[in-house]
């Protein structure tokens, strides 16, 4: 057998639930109000974009890498990074996925809807994203202090933007989708790995995410 | 390799036989076992402290503040060494901050690791080890899981002629590459070997610790609890009716005693966040061992369960 068979999921841990979580509640109470603004700034850019205005369409990514930018400083650099030593390059992925974000703005979009499903699907993963998420800690039956928010944690940060990516119809995906889908993997399994319950929400974000795109491709193709 | 209680008692040092002695040099506590590590004569303690996991806290002042409480239990019941490595995130920079506060004891034995597959980088590693224990040298420098050991281990060999290191070893964990383990034992003029032992996983018995008592090399047992699983495990089943035998109070003990009664063992590290832990565990360094017998009906009693 290869020496990588003899590794389960809980070897690749090297901190506990404990630690982790007291980091994320250290990290928000260092910065609330702030997840409310990032929340607030959200749909500020949404909702318009949603609505089909243009120049919302165009903002809403490349503002977006301000989110991203923020969580690759701030939580994986700064904080993460001292618990877990592969969060640097993480933060590193981060900064570059929100160099893409910042190109979207000169990459394609649908002219008008991108189709029905995509685009209320888009609405709905947005919104769980950025409402749905934070409540997930009480579900996970953690204090709402390790709430995770938009702007702040990377997980809700990936699920909202890919909600806009479908509201506003971005092409060149492929581009855009690696890093968030890798990042939400690594995620759900660090979560598995410490038995919570939250791990499940990074794996419905790609679930989602991809089903949307698939379905929105198929129903574009068979609808006149 | 037969065991008897006679065997183990021989491979005891002078702290077990001097159990009501006065402090011994370095302030060793009476009746602590301690083990002379086999290349020097130099008596250990047979349970050390381990940081893995436990001690990678990042910056968080209440839980750096619970390690470093850790470490003023360990060392005040008798504890020498304290095992880490680069790969362990913020468990060195969290041992630095408990020895500052403990005023660098001086019965620290401090046990690191090279973890690192470019070997021209090793150098530095260990500088920027140094500087998060705040130590100047490291008693013991280990090559972490066998990385690149081919490379680092004449550098390790050369700084211990240099007197920047006392001791070298090399380590690995969880049953992983014991052929290639047993050939550097053999081929290498090494001073110690870690590699994972406990009640459920004694792989290392058939050969490792036979060939490190024929090469004369310290043994460290890693893993003792399974990173806790075999306590969790453990903790809700009925303790034998003849655990008093054992020399042990509960599980943690019983398992503690398991291991390090195998005369080849110099010392076991288990890692804890917990004070209350750290005083157990240091009590299982005390009063009797098990023999041969008993280490075979405490496999069979756990096996069982």
């Amino acid at each position: 057998m290869s020496e990588w068979g003899t590794y389960t999921l809980t070897d690749f841990l090297m901190f506990s639930p404990r630690v982790y979580f007291r980091l994320i509640e250290r990290y928000n109470q260092e910065f609330w109000p702030l997840q409310l603004v990032f929340i607030a700034g959200a749909l500020f850019l949404l909702v318009p974009a949603a609505l089909q205005a243009p120049r919302a369409r165009a903002a809403v990514l490349p503002l977006f890498s301000l989110a991203w930018a923020f969580c690759a400083w701030q939580f994986l650099w700064t904080r993460y990074a001292s618990i877990n030593w592969a969060m640097s390059y993480a933060a590193a992925a981060f900064f570059a996925q929100a160099g893409l974000l910042v190109m979207a703005a000169l990459l394609p979009r649908s002219p008008t809807y991108a189709g029905g499903l995509r685009h209320h699907g888009g609405i709905g993963l947005a919104v769980c994203g950025l409402l749905v998420y934070p409540f997930i800690a009480l579900v996970a039956g953690r204090p709402p202090a390790t709430a995770e928010t938009f702007g702040m944690m990377p997980d809700p940060t990936v699920a909202t933007t890919f909600g806009a990516m479908l509201i506003v119809g971005q092409r060149r995906l492929w581009l855009l989708l690696p890093i968030p889908i890798v990042w939400c993997v690594y995620s759900g399994l660090t979560l598995w790995a410490m038995d919570d319950l939250g791990a499940l929400a990074p794996f419905a974000v790609i679930v989602a995410t991809l089903v949307l795109l698939l379905a929105g491709r198929f129903f574009e193709k068979v609808t006149p | 390799m037969a065991i008897t209680r006679r065997a183990t008692v021989q491979g005891l040092g002078i702290g077990a036989l001097l159990p009501f002695a006065p402090r011994l040099a370095l302030g060793q506590p009476a009746g602590i076992l301690t083990r002379p590590i086999p290349s020097s004569g130099e008596p250990i303690p047979v349970v050390g402290l381990g940081t893995w996991i436990t001690f990678n806290v990042g910056d968080d002042p209440v839980l750096m503040e619970e390690c470093a409480a850790v470490m003023a239990a360990f060392f005040e019941g008798g504890g020498r060494m304290i095992d880490s490595s680069p790969m362990y995130s913020s468990s060195q920079p969290t041992i630095g901050y408990g020895l500052r506060k403990l005023g660098y004891p001086e019965r620290l034995f401090s046990a690191e690791k090279v973890w690192i597959s470019d070997p021209g980088q090793g150098g530095a590693q260990i500088a920027a080890s140094r500087a998060h224990w705040g130590v100047d040298k490291f008693d013991l420098m280990q090559v972490h899981n066998l990385v690149s050991w081919e490379e680092h281990l004449p550098v390790l060999l050369e700084m211990k002629a240099a007197g920047q290191l006392r001791y070298v070893g090399i380590t690995t964990s969880e049953g992983r590459r014991h052929r290639e383990i047993e050939k550097v034992m053999a081929s290498q003029p090494i001073d110690f070997v870690q590699a994972t032992y406990n009640i459920l996983d004694r792989e290392i018995e058939s050969r490792i610790l036979p060939l490190a008592r024929e090469k004369r090399i310290a043994v460290i047992a890693n893993r003792p609890f399974r990173e806790g699983d075999l306590i969790r495990e453990l903790e809700d089943e009925p303790l034998p009716g003849w655990l008093t035998e054992t020399g042990a109070r509960n599980w943690a003990q019983f398992l503690l005693k398991f291991i390090i009664s195998h005369p080849a063992v110099t010392c076991v590290i288990p890692a804890t966040t917990r004070v209350d832990h750290v005083r157990e565990n240091l009590e299982a360094a005390g009063g009797t061992l098990p023999g041969e017998k008993l280490r075979r009906r405490m496999i069979d009693y756990v096996e069982a369960l």
